[in-house]
Parts: C-alpha cells; sequence; structure tokens
C-alpha cells in the first residue's frame, strides 16, 4: 500500500523529564482508581433478581453506560472538545467504535460466565486481560522496549503474582460455591478476558496520536450500544419481544443502569492510566478491582462467611501477594530510554494517518492546543438533563434489591471511593485538564 | 494552534490506511472470535 507524503515528526516537543515523571505518576493513580471503581460497578448487578436473560443485563448496563459515557464528557469538557479532537483525527472513530464492539461482546460474555462457574472464578480469569494487554502493548506499541531487566521483572512479575493470585482467590471462593457447568463459564470468561485485552489496542492507539479520553469514550459507546442491541434483538427474536424483556426487567434496570454509570467512571480512569502510564502499567493497576470486589463481596455481601479461619487467612495472603504484585508495576517507571520507544511507536501514527504532530506532542504533555475555545455548549446541558431524567424516571420504579447486604459496609466504601474518585480527578484536572 | 485535517491525506488514502493496518485487523478479528465464542455459549 503506498501512503501519502509521511508527516516529518520534527514538530513535535519533547517531553521534559519532570512532566514525564509527573503524568506518569499520575497514570499510576488512575490505574490503581480505576481498580476500586471497576471493583464497585459490579456491585449493582448482583442486586438484580436472578432469571433475566444475560443479554438483557448486559444491555441494561450498556444503557447506563451510554448515558455517562456522553454525560461526564459533556459536563468535564464540553462537546465542542470532541468535535476538535476528531477534526485532529478523524480515523480514530474507527478505532472507538471497534473498541465499544469489542466491549460489548466482552461484557456479554462475562454474564454468561459469572452465571455457569460464579463471580469469584470468572473474576480473576477475565482478568487475564492484563497479561494480553501487555503482550499488544509490547508488540504493537514499543512499551518496555529499551527498559532495564529489572523494569521487565517488576511489570510482567507483577502481572504474573497479580494473575497467579487471582487464581488463589478463585480456588478459596470455589470450596464454597455450588457445582455449575464449568466449561462453559470457564470459556466464556477467558473469551472476555481475550476481548478486553484486545480492546487496549484502539485505546493505546487513540493516546499515543493524543485523543483524549473523553473524546475516545462518546465513539466507544456507539459501539457498545449498537453490538448489544443487536445482540440482544438476535437473542429475543425482534423488536416487540426485545421490548417485552425489557418492561418485564423495569424494577432492576435502575440498578443496572447505575452499575453503568459506576463502570463508567472506573473506565475513564482506566483510559487515562492507558494514556499516561501505558497498557503495561495501566492495567494491571486496574486490575486490582478484584481485590475491591472481594471487598464488597465479603463486607457488603457476607460472602465466605462459612468459610473457616483457613480459608479467611489464604485470602488475607493472598491479597497481599496480590498488592505487592501491583506496587512492583506502579514502581516500575517509565525511563527516557523507554519513553523515546514510546515516541517512535506515536511518530508511526501521526506519520501514517496525517495528524500534526504538535497536536500529538502537546496532547502527550497533557496539554491542550486550543485552551481559549469555548468549553460548553447548550447541547451539553441538555445531554446532563436527559441522563438525569432517565435515571430519576427507572430509580422511582426500581424494586427494592432481593438480595441480603450490609448498608453500613456499603456505605463506607461508597465514601472510600468516591474520595479516591475526587483526589484523582482533581490531579487529573490540575496537570492535565483532563486531556 | 489549528488541528485542521492534513490536507495531503484524502479520504481514500485514509481509508487504505485504516485497512492495511495490523491493529485494525487484529481488534477485528478477536471481536469475531468473540462473537462466535456468544453464540456458542448462549445455546450450549
Amino acid at each position: 500500500m503506498t501512503a501519502a507524503p509521511a508527516r516529518r515528526n520534527d514538530a513535535a516537543v519533547p517531553l521534559a523529564p519532570a512532566r514525564l515523571q509527573t503524568l506518569q505518576t499520575l497514570g499510576i493513580f488512575c490505574g490503581l482508581a480505576a481498580g476500586a471503581w471497576l471493583g464497585g460497578a459490579e456491585a449493582p448487578t448482583k442486586l438484580v433478581t436472578i432469571g433475566l436473560s444475560p443479554i438483557v443485563i448486559s444491555l441494561g448496563m450498556v444503557i447506563g453506560v451510554f448515558l455517562a459515557r456522553w454525560t461526564v464528557p459533556a459536563l468535564v469538557q464540553g462537546t465542542s472538545s470532541v468535535a476538535r479532537d476528531l477534526r485532529a483525527a478523524p480515523h480514530l472513530i474507527v478505532w472507538a467504535v471497534l473498541a465499544g464492539c469489542l466491549w460489548a461482546v466482552a461484557n456479554t460474555l462475562t454474564i454468561y460466565a459469572v452465571r455457569d462457574v460464579g463471580l469469584s472464578i470468572a473474576f480473576p480469569l477475565w482478568n487475564s486481560n492484563s497479561l494480553l494487554g501487555i503482550v499488544w502493548g509490547i508488540v504493537f506499541f514499543r512499551e518496555l522496549r529499551g527498559a532495564t531487566p529489572g523494569r521487565w521483572m517488576a511489570v510482567v512479575g507483577g502481572a504474573l503474582l497479580m494473575f497467579i493470585g487471582a487464581v488463589q482467590l478463585a480456588l478459596v471462593s470455589a470450596m464454597h460455591m455450588p457445582a455449575m457447568d464449568a466449561r462453559r463459564g470457564i470459556t466464556a470468561a477467558l473469551a472476555a478476558g481475550v476481548l478486553w485485552g484486545t480492546m487496549y489496542i484502539p485505546y493505546r492507539k487513540a493516546y499515543l496520536t493524543g485523543m483524549s479520553p473523553l473524546s475516545f469514550v462518546t465513539f466507544f459507546t456507539v459501539g457498545e450500544l449498537a453490538t448489544m442491541l443487536a445482540l440482544a434483538l438476535g437473542e429475543s427474536g425482534g423488536l416487540a419481544a426485545l421490548g417485552h424483556d425489557l418492561a418485564a426487567a423495569r424494577h432492576v434496570l435502575f440498578w443496572l443502569l447505575l452499575g453503568g454509570f459506576v463502570w463508567v467512571i472506573g473506565d475513564l480512569f482506566q483510559q487515562y492510566a492507558v494514556k499516561y502510564a501505558g497498557i503495561t502499567r495501566g492495567i494491571p493497576l486496574s486490575n486490582t478491582n478484584q481485590l475491591w470486589g472481594l471487598l464488597w463481596g465479603i463486607l457488603v455481601f457476607g460472602e465466605l462467611r462459612a468459610a473457616g479461619s483457613g480459608a479467611i487467612l489464604r485470602v488475607v495472603l493472598v491479597s497481599i501477594v496480590m498488592a505487592g504484585g501491583a506496587g512492583l508495576i506502579a514502581l516500575a517507571s517509565v525511563e527516557e530510554s523507554e519513553h523515546r520507544r514510546w515516541d517512535e511507536a506515536r511518530a508511526r501514527e501521526t506519520a501514517r494517518y496525517g495528524v500534526d504532530p504538535r497536536f500529538t506532542s502537546a496532547r502527550a504533555a497533557g496539554a491542550d492546543p486550543d485552551a481559549g475555545a469555548p468549553r460548553r455548549r447548550a447541547v451539553d446541558w441538555l445531554i446532563a438533563l436527559v441522563a438525569t431524567v432517565t435515571l430519576i424516571a427507572f430509580g422511582l420504579m426500581a424494586a427494592a434489591p432481593q438480595i441480603a447486604f450490609s448498608g453500613w459496609a456499603m456505605m463506607f466504601l461508597v465514601v472510600v471511593m468516591v474520595v479516591i474518585a475526587g483526589a484523582c480527578g482533581a490531579a487529573l484536572w490540575r496537570r492535565t485538564r483532563f486531556n | 494552534m489549528t488541528h485542521s485535517r492534513d490536507e495531503t491525506r484524502p479520504p481514500t488514502s485514509r481509508w487504505k490506511a485504516v485497512l492495511t493496518d495490523v491493529h485494525f485487523w487484529v481488534p477485528l478479528a478477536a471481536l469475531v472470535a468473540g462473537v462466535l465464542v456468544l453464540r456458542w455459549v448462549g445455546r450450549s
């Protein structure tokens, strides 16, 4: 294929070492914040009564995700910022939509996996996505290239520690679960891991080019919703049948929408983690969601109550191992030699697609070249209004959760999540204005 | 600073760049495989 004349990268502005360190630290912080919110996102779906089709559950969550993925960018940066990003790199719409399609299929697979083998087993299996993500980051985006052997060991070893720990947690949990269809559930969970691990290719591509995560997710969610609607229509047998299924589930749709909103907050932090710390650091750190999921399960929903002290001790020790793995990764900072390789990957994108390298390098530094442009328009407030009204409407129809849970423990974890999000959000605003 | 489209990159060339990019085909292949697994899981 003959490409159009490549852009020279001599207009790119090198990143100062101090600024690079600041952004990497911010990316690490975002990865850990993502873990807290992605772990909490599973909680609302547990409140849904058994008997709903996995497709309907996934569609309900995706509707909530769609609302949130337009509302948050509209309020934080305004849709005019989204339009600016698209003018700079229109080809990224393809990858945003493709990533959304991957997410939707993976999310649906996880619903089947949880149904067949339970959350405790399915979670670590689909969290293998971080290992595949590391492979793609190395192969396609030159991450860890030029890094010292110590950093290779820290990242790869840390990720393996987390995965092994996750499997151990699953084994402990599985001892207290009834036998279910293991083969189908394990296949679904592993397939979800492959899809989510591959989804990071579009993420990294977009952020190396300079797109803001807030812009990326607005088109990402178009792929999500379109795919889920197609899957739901295919399974239910048509629009009327799907409408009937959704109407029958209207009393629990609020909880699914809420799960979608919580997921989007965590996912946005994950996007920023990939942007500023790379796939190899950002994704394994966001996979600390399993530890948070464990906290929710034990503290809020009373899981492992029937487990003996030996099992509890094993859970604590394995959790420490997983946290240690995350710590290793967090400390494996990106040195200049590796960052030069990231610049090479960035240069490939600008040359191949004719993106202005000044835009790319400015965004890599967390800057907004058009900082003076108008931020929010009437359409942004309209989007927020529609989302709010939708949530309130479904909230008024919602039935009380059909599961025992500790309200105090839930409040505690929610407060912790809000504090983490507030601190991380403030840091993102101060350092990057959410670019 | 403006960031308008590169005038040396017409839309057809951009589409060719997309369709010859391995970053496009790997995720697409994963998506197709995922849909097939989903169909199997849903029907078994």
